[in-house]
């Protein structure tokens, strides 16, 4: 059954990354390129986070510093170590699940909201301590560079290096970097919900003193959780740093918590597949909403709630529903349906 | 454009790429689109990545403001060329490198962009240079950052289309100490110590200012006692306060320019003041600051590389802006668009035309008249500096004002109007007045 799954979920994953490898074949506007590769990212982030959150019950807030720390580690492993950047983005990574193991420590002897308050608070204590420092640890061009990067942060550094090798074309090479990434995220993910970890994760999630009687260690696996969870995010967030050339505190700020959130609430929570079509959906809300102005942190919140009231199980458990009573034989009664959240 | 129409006006390109510098005007506009060959109706579209939501959003919509007032003037005088000019804007929210960075290709790719033109944004200073010189266009901005000369100085080649319409902001601090000095020896203001607090936002723009003002304090008989960072926004100034008022300053230089912030500063600061000058980076400028402090923004000093000037011109734009936005709407903002929305048209004229996206051959015509022109707005004179591609600054760089973008230090005397230009000549339009709380 669990191989039978996996071997579904790992289909359906290929036909995923097949489908995406083959867009810069017919699309070469640079901006709907670009687009794709933020689309790609963000929906990394919304993925891992729903591991955290809605397959092993961790409500962290700290996600955002772990996509954060691997943007940069980037900037600041190339532009103040002088790393090549192929060796920065998996230092990065691992410098992400290194903090997230660090918070989690602190964190996982809590539960509930007192996770979140927690890792919201060390969150919003990083971004503070960085934006409030004012002291120069370099002149860069002439230009005060905090060692963190200050408000304003990096820019600059070390891209992928495609520009004198593939000239006005450069953003192709960007696209298959960030796939290449997304595609390994997507597999990784996959192999976790639907493997012997994923099991252990839900279980605690659904009934914590049940799992620990049959012998699962509440915070060793959720410590997991967060170890990979933040791995997988740290990755997304340095191959971001990559392609923009840029890392700032505006990467973990409230409204990019809010953005990747409503994804991850959008798409479903707890699904495998939802948080990538909650990626892909908010994506387009917020490109037409691009007029609206300050109503669009109103559209933002408003899909929150409405999926929360009208759906709460997302994009993925709508259909989900739908396909229950689509396939339920004629008469049988509605309470016996159920429906499988990690479609 | 296709080939046709691009043909024409060949011979005239060729006399003018030959010619030096050029003084430009409306009227110069005007007359090059009366004598040139019509090249069609299709419009020049002008991008604006521009903050329309956010912290500095106050500065965003007046940035707006002042680009569709220069769209529709040039338009009335015949487009550029003939061909109509269309200003299409994309909210920033505020936000950094990334953020200026979609929405200028998203101009470019989307709307088909021929030139990106804006104010600031909360950016590094350096967003708009590689998106830019990927599409073989023209950038204009007023990051008033360093980082913009070093960077279009390291690689010219690649670099040849991004400007910054003002003087970088290592003027400012020099400037300052500059114009205290000349208030002391003309015996408008005597210290009553030699104290002085610098209190500074977390941007690079404010730090670099607050630096410099650190590094030269000294030298004209400054002792800095404060050095504070505070963390933005910020409406609550009472531990700030308190250490001004335990050890007062003879001037205080607040260099984080949030006009909302300073505003707040200002009125907690008047419930107790201290016997000192209070001088604040550029958001004393914006109605938004008057708005909001009132009473109390009335003796603040605050200057500015890029500020509506108060002689013919200045006053003709600012009366012209406040009938079309309202009473509230600030010429300083809006200014800054508004003469690089000109200034970009007479150089896009006078090079046959601008250049679509990828045109990189056309564009670079149009970024070598920019490079030449000396235009006169509202402002002041916007000349290029050829090897940083910023904007020379008066008296700093240049002694003749005809010549350079003024650093202009402004002292709001009647809250319910701007403030007055007190320096430096011939821009001065009254006299620095000792503020009321310095007094008694």
């Amino acid at each position: 059954m669990l191989a039978g799954e996996l071997n579904k979920h790992l289909a359906i994953a290929l036909v995923i990354a097949v489908g995406f490898a083959a867009v810069p074949l017919f699309v070469g506007e640079r901006y709907l390129l670009g687009e794709v590769i933020v689309f790609f990212i963000w929906a990394m982030v919304a993925m891992n986070w729903n591991l955290l959150m809605g397959h092993a019950g961790v409500f962290s807030l700290a996600q955002l510093l772990f996509f954060a720390c691997g943007a940069y580690g980037v900037a600041m492993g190339t532009q103040l170590a002088g790393l090549s950047i192929w060796l920065a983005i998996p230092l990065a990574a691992f410098a992400a699940m290194v903090l997230a193991l660090l918070i989690g420590l602190a964190c996982l002897r809590l539960t509930g909201a007192y996770v979140a308050l927690l890792t919201f608070a060390i969150a919003e204590m990083v971004r503070i301590l960085i934006v409030t420092d004012t002291h120069c640890f370099a002149l860069i061009q002439n230009n005060c560079q905090q060692l963190f990067g200050g408000s304003t942060g990096f820019s600059r550094f070390s891209d992928f290096g495609f520009r004198p090798i593939l000239r006005g074309d450069w953003i192709v090479g960007h696209y298959y970097v960030v796939w290449a990434v997304f595609v390994l995220s997507l597999v990784a993910l996959v192999v976790i919900i639907h493997g012997r970890l994923g099991l252990a994760f839900r279980a605690i999630r659904d009934n914590v003193g049940y799992a620990s009687s049959r012998g699962i260690d509440r915070q060793r696996y959720q410590l997991i959780a967060f170890a990979s969870s933040a791995l997988l995010t740290g990755l997304a967030g340095a191959v971001y740093a990559g392609h923009f050339r840029f890392a700032g505190p505006s990467l973990f700020e409230f409204s990019t918590l809010m953005f990747v959130l409503a994804m991850v609430i959008v798409g479903g929570l707890g699904s495998t597949w939802g948080p990538l079509v909650g990626a892909g959906v908010m994506m387009i809300v917020v490109e037409f909403a691009k007029e609206l102005g300050d109503a669009r942190s109103i559209v933002l919140g408003l899909s929150i709630v409405l999926f929360v009231v009208f759906l709460p199980k997302g994009i993925a458990g709508g259909v989900g529903g739908l396909r229950a009573i689509i396939s339920r034989p004629a008469g049988q009664n509605r309470s016996t349906t159920a429906t499988d959240t990690h479609q | 454009m296709n080939d046709t129409t691009r043909t024409a006006p060949t011979s005239r390109r060729d006399f003018l790429r030959l010619a030096g510098a050029t003084t430009g005007s409306p009227a110069l506009l005007a007359g090059l689109n009366r004598t040139a060959a019509a090249q069609g109706g299709e419009p020049v579209i002008i991008g604006c990545p521009a903050p329309l939501t956010g912290i500095v959003a106050a500065d965003g919509i007046e940035f707006r403001r002042g680009l569709e007032m220069a769209v529709e003037e040039i338009n009335g005088m015949g487009g550029i060329l003939g061909r109509p000019v269309e200003a299409v804007f994309v909210d920033t929210e505020s936000k950094g490198d990334d953020a200026v960075i979609q929405a200028a290709q998203r101009l470019i790719d989307r709307d088909g962009a021929s030139a990106l033109i804006t104010g600031y944004n909360l950016e590094t200073g350096t967003a708009l240079h590689d998106v830019a010189a990927d599409a073989g266009i023209i950038a204009m901005h007023a990051n008033t950052v360093v980082v913009h000369d070093e960077l279009v100085k390291s690689d010219p080649d690649r670099f040849w289309g991004t400007f910054q319409y003002d003087p970088p902001e290592t003027f400012y601090g020099v400037g300052l100490l500059d114009f205290v000095k000349g208030l002391e020896e003309r015996g408008e203001f005597t210290r009553p110590n030699n104290k002085l607090a610098i209190v500074t936002g977390p941007g690079v723009y404010s730090i670099n200012i607050a630096n410099a003002l650190n590094e030269k304090a000294a030298e004209y008989g400054f002792e800095v006692s404060l050095f504070e960072t505070v963390n933005v926004p910020i409406s609550e100034w009472g531990p700030t306060l308190a250490k001004l008022r335990a050890d007062p300053p003879a001037l205080i230089a607040v260099t984080h320019f949030y006009a909302q912030d300073q505003a707040q500063f200002m009125n907690q600061f008047m419930n107790e003041p201290t016997n000192s000058l209070v001088y604040m980076q550029y958001g004393a400028s914006l109605a938004a600051f008057r708005e909001i402090a009132g009473q109390n923004s009335e003796g603040v000093l605050y200057a500015t590389v890029i500020g509506a000037l108060q002689d013919e011109i200045g006053k003709a734009f600012a009366e012209a802006y406040k009938a079309r936005f309202g009473e509230n709407a600030s010429p300083n903002g809006g200014g800054q668009t508004y003469m690089a929305m000109h200034a970009y048209a007479v150089a896009a004229a006078l090079a046959g035309g601008p250049g679509a996206p990828y045109e990189e051959d056309q564009n670079r015509l149009v970024a070598d008249r920019l490079r030449h022109l000396i235009y006169r707005g509202p402002v002041g004179t916007m000349r290029i500096v050829p090897e940083t591609q910023s904007a020379y600054c008066y008296p700093s760089q240049t002694k003749d004002p005809s010549l350079g973008m003024p650093h202009i230090f402004s002292q709001i005397q009647d809250a319910a109007a701007d403030g007055v230009l007190v320096a430096p000549p011939p821009y001065n339009v009254e006299s620095f007045r000792l503020p009321s709380w310095m007094q008694g």
